[in-house]
């Protein structure tokens, strides 16, 4: 079967990523520092809109970590983990908010939401904000406002 | 002080929850024995006793994982197909399939009868085991 070329990524890169994600949130929990939480927002935000080329976690795995691993022949779709990253983005987004207006529950809780994501997808490969896409995608059918499809 | 114990309460949370997901993923569910829509109907190998018909979406990593899978023991196996629909633009199939998660995998028989379901990437030895009497070669 002949399928449209896709751009593929080493799949151990968004793994580190996520390990990264996982450290810097964990920082974010114990600090409440929202500049922190906000430069988080923007990794994810490169990420998800200009392309995983331009993740600075990306760029630290290729540099540092790579050149130290075999090579690998396995490759990832780039597609479900640039949705994934735009879910993170939101998070981020609302627990910088929270966190500088002042509403740190709402900083606190958008954080966690946004570790457990980072940590699911760490420790046991599971991408959460990819399994959410269909679960989206049902919703706007009886709600078009919700919708994913672009 | 409170979001350290958020860091800690969440990871807590997240790793059982990524336990509990791991152990469920590629089990094999019977449950269900509906006629599938004319939809999947339609991808059916005429010529397989049993086809494997892949759920997929455009945003799922573990899809082509299990597409690896699947097309490789469908060649491997008399009797077998391997089909895959994506669902990214098709939610009103997933829904009537009450599929909510990708990759969910049917085996459907000739007549169109869900036999059984894999949620996730699907075990090879579980899978053809479960197959086994469908297919009679």
């Amino acid at each position: 079967m002949t399928r449209p070329v896709t751009p593929q990524v080493d799949p151990r890169g968004p793994r580190f990523s996520a390990w990264l994600t996982t450290a810097v949130l964990v920082a974010v929990l114990l600090t409440g520092w929202w500049p922190l939480l906000a430069a988080q927002a923007v990794v994810f935000a490169l990420g998800a809109f200009a392309g995983l080329n331009y993740s600075p976690y990306g760029a630290l795995y290729r540099v540092f970590v790579a050149p130290r691993l075999r090579p690998t022949d396995e490759r990832e779709d780039v597609a479900p983990l640039r949705f994934a990253q735009a879910v993170g983005f939101g998070f981020a987004v609302v627990g910088t908010l929270g966190y500088a207006t002042g509403l740190v529950g709402l900083g606190i809780v958008a954080t966690a939401a946004a570790l457990a994501a980072a940590f699911l997808n760490a420790a046991f490969g599971f991408c959460l904000g990819c399994e959410a896409y269909l679960l989206l995608n049902r919703l706007s059918i009886t709600n078009k406002k919700v919708g994913t499809t672009r | 002080m409170i979001g350290g114990l958020v860091a800690i309460g969440t990871l807590l949370v997240a790793g059982l929850i990524g336990v509990l997901l791991r152990r469920r993923d590629g089990r094999v569910r019977t449950k269900n024995t509906a006629t599938v829509p004319d939809d999947v109907r339609a991808v059916l190998d005429p010529r397989a006793e049993v086809t494997l018909v892949q759920l997929s979406t455009t945003f799922c990593a573990p899809c082509r994982h299990a597409r690896v899978i699947l097309a490789d023991l469908a060649d491997k196996t008399d009797g077998l197909a391997h089909a895959d629909i994506d669902l990214t633009d098709r939610p009103e199939l997933a829904q009537r399939l009450a599929v909510l998660r990708t990759p969910t995998t049917l085996a459907v028989d000739s007549q169109g009868a869900e036999i059984l379901r894999v949620g996730g990437v699907p075990r090879r030895e579980s899978l053809l085991a479960a197959l086994r009497p469908h297919l009679s070669a």
